[in-house]
């Protein structure tokens, strides 16, 4: 999955002659009437974005032109507007990531700006952010740092990929390879519905039965712990470890398997030498997405934890629960505006990266997983 | 793999040891409900079982148990029990005694002895060191029993003695205060001492060796598959427990009890009365409601599937009928899949950023569509791309070769053929959405507890105008609620906010009932609708 362009000239310069091509054959092909109305209908959509993009009250002409336009070539020449819409819809999804990216980044750069540190001479925006430890929107000195969320965020994660990987694979392994048929009927929809049950119904019971359960075993003031968070999300990113997973140990083929079982090997013997190391890439990219999940969920943090930013002490403290990245753009951005917004932007940049390239790279190794055993056929 | 290892090939006469054995898998089966059921305080630890305290009875099965594994193991080495042990335990278990043992010995060192830094890291090292040792070094049969069975029989003789009895406390001396007490560290000991043995015993049950690792193993993931199962119907069945008794407070049937209704210029009262789905929230109300998060949350569904279903497919299809297979179908899958794994609140301060200014500057229902539809997008994309990749190629093949063009082939072929896996899978993904707090909290949320009368009607607030933007809707233009937002702002509310809410805890109980019904039921259908298709797949 080598998703890099091709960066030599001539490989370059040979594509856009095909491309050349392509469109000069395209556009003899077409009927004219046909490509009139395919043309006004993408200018005209580009247009309503542009004035969607600019808050223009205008935008509705455009986008009207472009129904119309889109409605005569239903009519007239279905084919290629269906063509041509299909494309639309793929760039525009395409887009919305596009679109994610430039606008949580534009929004946080003041910011990131606003903490820049000279080192040296050379000024690192955004420095500020990761070495300060105070998070102070309002009492001066006004400090944004990030360092006690990212505390809270890491120790949350940590607990929750404890609880969701080694049970999330394990329920894997169930599906897959032991459950009777019967079973894996009533069990796979069972963890499918635990994915479903809302993040807030989760905090709710949280806040309402856990917290106050675990302040009083551990004799805790306040409530709100990051070890019951982090298991509370463990919970909710076990399903998406457990379907992502099943579909790793299902791809292993069936003659690999069975090929162990002939030489005489248990069931689990099966699974620990042949099945599970073959689908080892596909599972840990399941481990990965579930990680992803439990980095991203904000609302059973947000009402279980004390939104008061802020390390524990020590460090290692998980009974003490203050903030998360999540938690804090939830419960902050009522009354934020200015930097504080900006800030909390700054932490959905970190969020949005972090969990992008989780994401990317799951999809990588679960890629050269299907190659490798796609070669073993 | 059916069946493989179903037949005992190494079915000697060896019943009654394997009677003991098994034995002690259900000792542990007991000893871990016990004490599941002292984590949740069913029981507490001092209450008498049988004329003996709690902790005695624990400690003391223990001991038992620990006992009986140790010497089912020893049984094995000396040859008085046959089985089919390998030469060593395995790596991964030596480690994992060896672990449990540093720590053990750590913690007695540095917390009972009183030993300082370099006293408890040389005496963990001396017990994990040794415990390694005695698992890694002799044949399977004692390293896999002898650590377990100590260690049941340690904990075991730490409760007797009152070590740890139900009176002590361990204050972790932090800054941030916290600390461990009997209630809660005894039964999760016994917890996890019974796990540990009931793997020993389970593969001592098995004789050792393959068939043994095979079934102790088993035991322990299938423990797993109840346990997560068994937790699902907890979340729920609590959840209905305690919301019930709001939910249908004031339900009344019989003519003319329920609120007037018009329908196609006719008046008429509802046969039933619902209060807390009827009606909002007002100091006069006998009964409060959520009726206006319910109309929210539909609306806000039906304008996410609106926005995104067309999209979605219309993606799915360029990508799987239309593009080659190539960089740029690839482009569109990492997005894709990077769009599905996007954290929700991302997608709320996305909806904050572009949406809300762009959208008459405020948070508004129509904003919240958008931003919700922007998170099914993705699912749908991948599930209707998925479906559509199941349909075999034989079918578009079939149908070109009649002389159609591709659109007429996807529109009457592949279409009709993926439909239920679309649909499915766009049920779904309403159903996740529809239980998403965070983008709306940020992009439509409204009032804490709004009135019935603040019910958004979006068709008849539809307004034509000659001058741009031809259609106005104000309806859409204001924030809402939605179910999980009224339930988030109930939790989050403050005293004076929600004071017209008199029972406010079984309000809230009630709207986590009714959203978990509403999302669940989505959920509900969708694996409906999956399992009817697949029949009827079969049948055919």
């Amino acid at each position: 999955m080598n998703v890099l362009p091709n960066s030599d000239g001539a490989g370059l310069r040979a594509a856009a002659r095909r491309g050349l091509r392509r469109g000069r054959d395209f556009v003899d092909e077409t009927p004219p009437d046909a490509l009139v109305t395919v043309t006004v209908a993408a200018v005209s959509l580009l247009a309503a974005f542009a004035g969607f993009l600019a808050v223009s009250s205008l935008t509705a002409i455009p986008f009207a032109v472009f129904l119309v336009a889109t409605g005569y070539g239903w009519l007239r020449h279905q084919e290629l507007t269906a063509r041509v819409l299909t494309l639309t819809t793929t760039v525009s999804t395409i887009l919305v990531l596009g679109l994610i990216l430039v606008f949580i980044f534009a929004e946080a750069w003041p910011t990131v700006q606003y903490a820049t540190v000279n080192v040296f001479g050379v000024p690192i925006p955004g420095l500020r952010l990761f070495i300060e430890t105070r998070w102070s929107p309002v009492t001066p000195p006004i400090q944004y740092s990030l360092v006690p969320m990212i505390h809270g965020t890491v120790l949350v994660t940590i607990i929750a990929t404890a609880v969701a990987a080694p049970l999330g694979v394990a329920a894997a392994l169930f599906l897959s390879e032991i459950a009777p048929r019967t079973v894996r009927e009533l069990v796979k929809p069972g963890v499918e519905i635990l994915a479903g049950i809302p993040s807030i119904v989760y905090g709710f019971i949280g806040f309402t039965i856990l917290s106050p359960w675990a302040a009083d075993q551990f004799d805790i003031v306040g409530q709100g712990t990051y070890l019951f968070v982090g298991i509370v999300v463990g919970l909710m990113a076990l399903p998406t470890v457990v379907s992502v997973a099943e579909d790793a140990l299902n791809s292993v083929p069936e003659s690999m398997k069975s090929g162990s079982l002939a030489l005489g090997t248990t069931d689990w013997q099966t699974m620990t030498s042949i099945t599970l190391p073959a689908a080892f890439s596909g599972v840990s990219a399941a481990v990965l997405l579930g990680v992803g999940r439990a980095i991203g969920e904000t609302m059973a943090a947000t009402v279980m934890l004390r939104g008061s930013p802020g390390l524990t002490k020590p460090l290692y403290n998980v009974f003490y629960g203050n903030d998360t990245l999540t938690s804090l753009i939830a419960a902050n951005y009522g009354d934020a505006d200015g930097l504080q917004l900006s800030a909390l932007f700054v932490a959905g940049v970190i969020l949005f990266v972090t969990v992008l390239f989780l994401s990317i790279g799951s999809q990588y190794i679960e890629a050269r997983m299907r190659r490798k055993l796609g070669g073993a056929e | 793999m059916a069946g493989a290892t179903d037949t005992a090939l190494v079915s000697e006469d060896t019943s009654e040891t394997e009677a003991v054995a098994a034995g002690a898998v259900g000792l542990a089966a007991v000893l871990f409900a016990l004490s599941l059921a002292s984590v949740f305080e069913l029981v507490t630890i001092t209450d008498p079982v049988a004329g003996v305290p709690m902790v005695a009875l624990l400690g003391g099965l223990l001991v038992v148990l620990g006992f009986a594994v140790v010497t089912f193991g020893v049984g094995s080495r000396l040859g008085y029990v046959a089985t089919d042990p390998r030469p060593t335990a395995g790596l991964l278990a030596s480690g994992t005694f060896g672990l449990i043992w540093f720590v053990v010995g750590g913690l007695v060192a540095s917390q009972t002895l009183g030993l300082g830094t370099a006293g408890w890291v040389v005496a963990s090292l001396v017990t994990g060191g040794a415990a390694f040792a005695v698992s890694a070094l002799p044949r399977e049969d004692i390293g896999s029993t002898l650590p377990a069975g100590a260690l049941a029989v340690f904990a075991g003789v730490v409760f007797l003695t009152g070590v740890i009895g139900p009176s002590w406390l361990w204050d972790l001396g932090w800054e941030q205060q916290a600390s461990f007490n009997a209630e809660f560290t005894i039964p999760v000991l016994t917890a996890f001492c019974s796990l540990l043995v009931g793997w020993a015993a389970a593969k001592a049950y098995g004789g050792f060796g393959a068939r043994g690792r095979h079934i102790g193993a088993y035991v322990l993931v299938y423990l797993n598959a109840i346990s997560i199962i068994a937790l699902l119907f907890l979340l729920v069945a609590f959840t209905v427990l305690k919301g019930l008794p709001g939910l249908f407070k004031g339900l009344a049937f019989g003519a003319g009890a329920g609120p007037e209704v018009t329908l196609v210029g006719v008046t008429f009262s509802l046969p039933v009365s619902w209060p807390f789905v009827m009606n909002g929230v007002a100091l006069l109300n006998d009964v409060n409601g959520v009726l206006p998060a319910i109309v929210g949350t539909i609306w806000l569904v039906v304008g996410a599937v609106l926005f995104a279903v067309p999209l979605g497919i219309g993606a799915a299809v360029f990508i799987t009928e239309y593009a080659d297979r190539g960089r740029f179908t690839q482009v569109v899958e990492i997005a894709t899949n990077g769009l599905w794994s996007t954290p929700s609140i991302v997608f709320g301060l996305f909806g904050l950023a572009f949406l809300v200014p762009r959208l008459g500057n405020q948070k508004s229902l129509l904003a919240g569509m958008l931003t919700l539809g922007f998170m099914l997008l993705p699912l749908v994309v991948i599930t209707s791309r998925e479906s559509m990749l199941a349909v075999p190629d034989e079918y578009r093949d079939a149908s070109a070769a009649l002389g159609v063009t591709k659109w007429q082939t996807v529109r009457s072929i592949v279409l009709p053929a993926a439909l239920p896996g679309i649909v499915t899978g766009i049920i779904l993904g309403v159903g996740r959405i529809a239980g998403e707090t965070a983008p709306i909290l940020l992009t439509m949320s409204g009032s804490v507890a709004p009135p019935g009368s603040q019910t958004v009607d979006v068709l008849g607030g539809f307004q034509l105008q000659y001058a741009p933007p031809f259609v106005t809707n104000p309806e859409l233009m204001q924030a809402t609620s939605a179910l999980p937002y009224q339930l988030y702002s109930l939790i989050t509310a403050g005293v004076g906010q929600s004071s017209n809410i008199s029972a406010i805890d079984e309000f809230r109980w009630a709207t986590a009932l009714i959203l978990l019904v509403v999302v669940l039921g989505f959920y509900a259908i969708g694996i409906a609708t999956r399992y009817y298709f697949r029949s009827k797949l079969q049948h055919d």
